[in-house]
């Protein structure tokens, strides 16, 4: 398989103050393509911050970072915007959706952004897969939290990115909810997104291909 | 399209807090309102006072004593009518006498040097006590020419006006506006009757029928008697006045100019800018009345324009305080690829957008507040195309300028720092 991501010696150093706090202390990562990667680790490990600097929500302290044969360490903060927008899809653990609007114009939040022409058919589509069809039209506070994971997974879906970001995604959800969720992933990584989840239960790390663990700032297991 | 979609955007989002965004454009639409309502109401004061003018007939020129200057004059509370721009007694202009003679009123009169005139009188103005009902009455008192109640209209209802013989004789003749007849004389016959001004006996010859009030003066308060006698009476060699008629509206420029040449070369005066008169047209009182009025509603309409920059500071501060509250708004918006400028355009759009419905519900207010003054202040205020474009002009300008700092600081925030933000 074609590689997409790969880390060099990736650093990230808080400082707050006259202290530093290392975060990252020089990850080194490949990621194929179409790969269902789990990155792990208890609280404090690091993990949010790398999945946030592959997110290119965050800038890492040194090392680089290729997306797709491109060095883009070092691109300018619109560019890092249009890269968010086209090939990355995100999915938070909570405060996924604009509030207070409806489940369609949230899945299409991301084309307002966008070049391109996305159709709200598209929309309706992606609404569809995640079974909310019949929801289209409620506000973003009249869903549930298993709701609310799936219309952040359609909007994630919008643009057609190559990968799919997911920060503790059923971290708020119940275990059947949490079983569904993960199931629509399985189901998106089939088709061909490259899928990486960060989480702290081993339950839901299961349902990745690979699984990296994560100790004060280091990739300790593979 | 992309516009098309942030601009409902913002609309949704200035919806979600109706009575916030209400509260937040109230200081707008009284500021808007206030510009708007006065100057309507300066607009019809405006109109108000040019009709009135207007009745001073558009052929007439009147010549003033003095170098340029503003009309002045006005009347004392005591005295009723009078034309408001001629002095009481004496003359006008700075302290000066007259310099406009008996000889000037002839030369104007000759047709071979102004061919544009129909008429020309020589006026000289004072007043007279008489009693009304017991009491004592200041009467303006006009002495004119003849022609005098033809330029201005006005029709006799008894007896006979004055003649020419009358004026070269300076016979004590008086011809009263019906007021006058009807306070001094009541119900009884005023022709024939005797009355002082000064040390003079004058003879009431004729009434005048009931004239508009036209221009600053009443001519029905006023007692008209012959220019020379009316010299003679006062101790007055000059006129305070004169005014005269171009036979036509197309021939007002010419006549005025006519003038100018014929009282310049009469009192042997080489520059024009040295001219011990002037001489002014309808017109030329209609933009003098233009300018300060004018300059008033703009005075007016500046001080309301204060309360419109309080109002965009209320504007400001929302958008700070929405920009806290949206934080994470805004980094989810970046999360999915906005730009910068895309957070930028999205604020700066709410807030023009909220100024600019401040804006149209001020001129609402500034109309109906304008209406409602009208009721007691007795003229039309006039709601101009032009202030209605400057009020949504301004409204959106202030939007912009002072949604431009809460735009930036949401704007530069930075994705992670947002996500985080609790």
């Amino acid at each position: 398989m074609e590689g997409i991501i790969k880390l060099k010696n990736i650093k990230k150093i808080y400082k707050t103050g006259e202290e530093e706090t290392p975060a990252l202390k020089g990850i080194e990562l490949a990621i194929k393509k179409g790969e269902f990667m789990a990155i792990m680790g208890p609280s404090g490990s690091g993990k949010s911050t790398l999945m946030h600097i592959l997110g290119l929500l965050d800038h890492p302290t040194d090392g680089s970072y290729i997306l797709d044969n491109k060095d883009i360490s070092k691109i300018s903060k619109s560019k890092q915007a249009n890269i968010r927008n086209k090939q990355i899809g995100f999915v938070f653990q909570q405060f996924n959706l604009l509030p207070r609007t409806t489940v369609l114009d949230n899945v299409m939040l991301p084309t307002i952004y966008g070049k391109q022409k996305i159709t709200e058919t598209k929309a309706r589509e992606l609404i569809k897969e995640v079974g909310l069809t019949d929801r289209i039209n409620y506000k973003s506070n009249q869903l549930s939290g298993g709701q609310i994971q799936r219309v952040a997974i359609a909007r994630a879906l919008i643009m057609g990115p190559s990968i799919i970001l997911a920060d503790e995604p059923t971290g708020n959800l119940n275990t059947k909810n949490s079983k569904e969720i993960m199931e629509i992933f399985k189901k998106i990584n089939k088709k061909g997104a490259t899928i990486i989840l960060v989480t702290h239960e081993a339950d839901i790390a299961k349902y990745a291909d690979r699984i990296i663990e994560l100790k004060d700032g280091q990739i300790v297991e593979e | 399209m992309k516009l098309y979609v942030m601009f409902k955007q913002s609309l949704k989002a200035i919806f979600r807090n109706k009575g916030r965004s209400f509260l937040t454009i109230l200081g707008i639409i009284i500021g808007i309102g206030s510009v708007i309502a006065l100057i309507s109401l300066g607009n019809g004061v405006k109109a108000t006072i040019s009709d009135r003018i207007a009745t001073l007939g558009t052929t007439n020129l009147t010549i003033m004593p003095g170098g340029q200057r503003n009309f002045g004059g006005g009347q004392s509370s005591s005295q009723r009518g009078g034309p408001g721009f001629s002095q009481n007694e004496g003359p006008s202009g700075f302290g000066n006498t007259s310099t406009l003679t008996v000889d000037d009123l002839k030369s104007l009169q000759d047709k071979s040097k102004n061919p544009k005139l129909k008429a020309v009188t020589g006026d000289i103005s004072g007043s007279t006590i008489l009693k009304v009902s017991g009491e004592d009455t200041r009467f303006s008192v006009l002495g004119t020419s003849v022609s005098y109640f033809n330029i201005h209209n006005l029709n006799l209802k008894s007896g006979a006006l004055y003649t020419d013989n009358d004026v070269q004789s300076k016979t004590k003749a008086a011809v009263l506006g019906s007021e006058v007849a009807d306070e001094v004389f009541g119900t009884g016959n005023p022709l024939n009757q005797t009355f002082m001004i000064e040390n003079d006996t004058y003879k009431v010859i004729g009434v005048l029928s009931k004239a508009n009030e036209s221009g600053f003066g009443n001519p029905n308060a006023q007692i008209f008697v012959p220019n020379l006698s009316a010299m003679a009476t006062f101790g007055n060699n000059n006129f305070n006045s004169m005014t005269a008629q171009a036979i036509d509206d197309n021939s007002v420029d010419q006549a005025k100019t006519d003038i100018q040449n014929t009282l310049l070369s009469a009192h042997k005066i080489s520059e024009a800018k040295l001219a011990d008169f002037t001489v002014f047209t309808s017109r030329d009182l209609l933009s003098t009345v233009g300018n300060v009025t004018g300059i008033l509603t703009s005075l007016l309409a500046g001080i309301a324009a204060i309360s419109l920059v309080v109002g965009g500071i209320g504007i400001m501060n929302i958008m700070l305080v929405s920009v806290t509250e949206r934080t994470r708004e805004i980094g989810l918006r970046k999360a999915v690829g906005a730009r910068t400028i895309d957070i930028l355009e999205q604020f700066i759009l709410e807030a023009v957008i909220l100024t600019l419905v401040g804006g149209v519900l001020g001129i609402g207010l500034g109309t109906i507040i304008g209406k409602v003054a009208a009721r007691f202040v007795g003229f039309a205020p006039i709601v101009t195309l032009s202030s209605v474009f400057l009020a949504v002009g301004v409204s959106s300008a202030i939007g912009l300028i002072f949604g431009i700092y809460p735009a930036a600081k949401a704007a530069r925030l930075d994705p992670i720092e947002t996500l985080r933000y609790e």
